[in-house]
């Protein structure tokens, strides 16, 4: 094998792992945790209210705001440049086009998307990763409706994916060609500059006054490089369960999320923000998971994995990130009320009522024990079938 | 239907384009490749860098071996399967 440089290898999982433990407990210090989804939905609204169509935006906690002003749209922004940063350094950025097969999938994926985040709410790091760590009792719960939803939207990629194998005939194979490999690119020079306009993006903001602006757009790149070189994807780690019945990724996920949850916890017990991403919890969360799940398999990304992809090159995550805001920007016209509103949500539940903060954190630990179970047995008996 | 693009280069020796199938399409798809083709070499072209670290993963399960990754171009990869 060749050697690969520094800057173009992976990060080893558990690195991805600890790091995106650290970066939430730092961030939620500073100011909150991670999620993206409400601040495309504010996006969406945006877009409609300029069009003419008058809309709120459907999380009353993120209102309508210029983006370029909005502080929670700081960490998007950051996510998108840390991403396309650490992507053009490794030279691992590309302008991916897509078949059209491709583009109704991801179209698919983004509205089921956009709807799974405001019913849920909100979405799969946000509803799952940091709400778990900040001891909602919704964060575990949606684990029934993200599994399931992800398996089903892997299913369907999986049999395109059989379907065009079989189609192949190695005994009649057209000959042809090869690909050859194309000289250096300018990738890591583009890079150095997407890092230096972020850095002067994250000055500017402080020396207006803005500092959380520029702290968020920081913390935003921080998790955009963590994600882009550990490759820690939340929908994968959800998908290969059931599909490959390989839960590695899923593994350091839940370790992450213990990790956190001793952060937020400590934060939470000294009375620091105590009921931060605790969220809304009853059979919403469960089906709009499940519709979530779905959604982010068929998109190829959760909210921050279309950011992601959508920063390195992939149109397909171009047309999921464009169809999610639009749908969950829309959720007031459909709905009537805002999120967390009305007949179809019920009231947040902390973990922490049941015997404080220490008895809030051993319920989690023990949902994280049960589902590293339930991982450990569904790839045993993937072994045993091999 | 969508279509894989695949050619013969030489006597056993295959290559199968998947660039512009995201991922996990290129690790589903490597199962079948491997089953179908009989023996010799097989050049996966990818372009979703998770496909360098899923698709060893695969082949190796298999029994077979992947002999080079070798970076085609920006966020372009061969990813050389032997059998």
């Amino acid at each position: 094998m060749n050697q690969v440089p520094f800057r173009k290898r992976a990060w080893p999982l558990w690195v991805g792992a600890i790091a995106l433990a650290a970066a939430n407990v730092g961030m939620f210090a500073f100011m909150r945790a991670i999620g993206v989804f409400p601040q495309l939905s504010m996006w969406g609204a945006q877009v409609y209210n300029l069009a003419g169509v008058k809309v709120d935006a459907p999380f009353t906690v993120y209102p309508l705001t210029p983006l370029l002003l909005d502080v929670h749209s700081m960490i998007n922004f950051g996510i998108v440049l840390g991403v396309a940063a650490a992507a053009l350094l490794s030279e691992e950025f590309k302008l991916r086009k897509e078949h059209w097969t491709g583009y109704v999938a991801a179209l698919a994926g983004g509205v089921l998307m956009g709807f799974g985040t405001v019913i849920m709410p909100p979405c799969n790091v946000g509803g799952f990763y940091s709400a778990t760590m900040a001891l909602s009792l919704s964060g575990p719960l949606t684990v029934l409706g993200l599994l399931p939803g992800a398996y089903l939207g892997g299913l369907l990629m999986k049999w395109q994916t059989q379907r065009a194998v079989a189609a192949l005939d190695f005994s009649a194979m057209p000959k042809g060609e090869p690909v050859r490999a194309r000289s250096s690119s300018a990738q890591p020079l583009i890079g150095a500059a997407v890092s230096a306009v972020l850095l002067a993006a994250a000055g500017y903001y402080a020396s207006v006054g803005l500092t959380k602006h520029a702290g968020l757009l920081l913390f935003g790149a921080l998790f955009g490089v963590i994600f882009q070189r550990s490759r820690l994807c939340f929908t994968s780690a959800f998908r290969e369960i059931l599909i490959s019945g390989n839960g590695t990724l899923m593994k350091w996920v839940l370790v992450s999320i213990a990790l956190g949850t001793i952060g937020f916890a400590i934060l939470k017990a000294n009375g620091y923000q105590p009921m931060h991403f605790v969220l809304p919890v009853g059979v919403h969360t469960v089906a709009g998971a499940f519709i979530f799940g779905v959604g982010m398999s068929l998109a190829g990304g959760c909210g921050i994995g279309v950011l992601w992809r959508s920063a390195e090159g992939y149109t397909r995550a171009w047309v999921a990130l464009l169809a999610g805001m639009m749908t969950a920007g829309s959720w007031v016209l459909i709905y009537g009320k805002h999120v967390g509103e009305g007949w179809l949500y019920g009231k947040p539940v902390s973990l922490a009522q049941y015997g404080g903060y220490v008895g809030g954190t051993a319920i989690v630990f023990l949902f994280l024990a049960a589902f590293y179970g339930f991982i450990l047995f569904v790839e045993a008996r993937k072994r045993e079938r091999a | 239907m969508r279509e894989l693009n695949a050619i013969q280069v030489d006597d056993h020796h295959y290559q199968v384009d998947m660039r512009g199938w995201v991922c996990p399409y290129p690790k589903y798809a490597v199962e079948g490749l491997v089953r179908k083709f009989d023996r010799g070499r097989l050049d996966l072209l990818v372009d979703c860098p998770s496909a360098t670290e899923d698709v060893p993963k695969v082949v190796k399960a298999m029994g077979c071996s992947v002999t080079e990754i070798n970076q085609i171009g920006g966020g372009e990869w061969q990813i050389v399967i032997t059998k």
